[in-house]
């Protein structure tokens, strides 16, 4: 389904765009361009605070009441179940009220024991051939330097998503060497990236209205390793807090 | 799982014993309840009930969750929810603020989808 995928082209195209309302949001984002060619890659880091503290790292998502994230620390046994105690009050909710089972924190975790508070987290957008597809690299340190190792990177992942890519067959946060610096960064493989694209892409299609490839990845796989994709990026209008008044086409 | 059977009215706290649910005034934003209409995407199987009144503090990674136990998604399938079918909001991201941001009509549309594992 050629719908998609994402050739280079496009890819630069998407990442311009994207870029415009990073800059507008003050997202961070730049563009790093290999000398003598128009290839390039998408860049930006971020500080992600790991210690257990009532405030997440929501920078710029809009989401400010959210209840306090306890930090999933790995040898914490008690954490592991029962997060939600939080948002007990949802429990009043008879539709949506499963608090008995493992409905895992989103707080970040920390790394280590006596590991720093602060990581400083490193993301580059590349764009694959051979998938035809944008793909995550990242790399984080400690405030002292230390780079994560592979292990501490999964235990960073978010809860949404670490059950199910630690169960599948080949690792989807690998180890790679990165294609244009030739350093070693985290990768988030892109082989499902056609598979959550294709409902965007094909309702866009439906719908004759353009969408940003990358900006629309992003969103999905962000969160995943950490990454935050403000609401704003998506938002042409955000009107002021006024239920029922429709804001987006369609 | 208590669920309500009328698929379209909003659907009425059951455990909330010290707070009367109708009065507003005495509720915290995050207790306000919006309504959200699920649908599906794909092979994902339609949910029987589709309109839910949901508290605008419930992070999507909760509402996710939801979503894939009423399913009975395995272990191994991955659940995606756009909105606008343009953007996965954040897990962390509360309901209420995209219903502000992105609702129409009264109500936020959600489309989920499900997929095998990562990788």
């Amino acid at each position: 389904m050629s719908c998609c995928v994402l050739e280079e082209e496009d890819f630069r195209r998407c990442c311009l765009l994207l870029l415009q309302r990073s800059e507008q949001l003050s997202d961070g984002w730049s563009w790093e361009a290999v000398q003598g060619s128009e290839e390039g890659y998408l860049r930006k880091t971020a500080l992600r605070p790991v210690a257990p503290s009532p405030a997440r790292d929501q920078t710029g998502s809009g989401s400010d009441s959210g209840p306090p994230a306890s930090c999933q620390s790995c040898p914490d046994p008690q954490g592991q179940e029962k997060e939600e105690e939080e948002e007990s009050g949802l429990g009043a909710s008879s539709d949506i009220a499963e608090d008995d089972e493992e409905d895992e924190d989103d707080g970040v975790c920390t790394v280590s024991e006596g590991s720093s508070q602060v990581l400083q987290y490193e993301y580059h957008i590349l764009h694959s051939c051979s998938y035809a597809a944008p793909v995550l690299y990242f790399r984080a340190f400690t405030q002292e330097g230390r780079s994560l190792s592979l292990e501490e990177v999964w235990s960073s992942v978010h809860p949404n998503f670490r059950l199910r890519l630690q169960s599948s067959p080949l690792n989807t946060i690998t180890l790679q060497e990165h294609p244009l610096l030739g350093q070693p960064f985290f990768m988030l493989h892109p082989c499902r990236t056609e598979e959550f694209m294709r409902p965007v892409l094909q309702a866009a299609q439906e719908q004759h209205r353009p969408v940003n490839y990358v900006l629309s990845w992003l969103s999905v796989v962000g969160p995943v390793v950490g990454l935050d994709v403000p609401l704003k990026y998506s938002t042409q209008l955000c009107p002021a807090a006024a239920p029922g008044s429709s804001t987006q086409p369609g | 799982m208590k669920m309500s059977d009328n698929a379209e009215s909003p659907i009425e706290t059951q455990k909330e014993e010290s707070q009367p649910p109708s009065d507003e005034s005495t509720t915290t934003d995050d207790k306000k309840k919006i309504d959200v209409l699920l649908k599906a995407v794909g092979n994902t199987p339609i949910m029987k009930t589709k309109k839910w009144a949901v508290e605008r503090g419930r992070t999507i990674q909760s509402l996710s969750q939801f979503i894939s136990r009423f399913l009975k998604l395995d272990g191994s399938e991955q659940l995606f929810i756009y909105v606008n079918q343009s953007f996965a909001p954040s897990p962390d991201q509360d309901v209420g603020v995209l219903f502000d941001c992105f609702g129409s009509d009264g109500k936020l549309i959600l489309h989920y989808c499900k997929s095998q594992a990562w990788g």
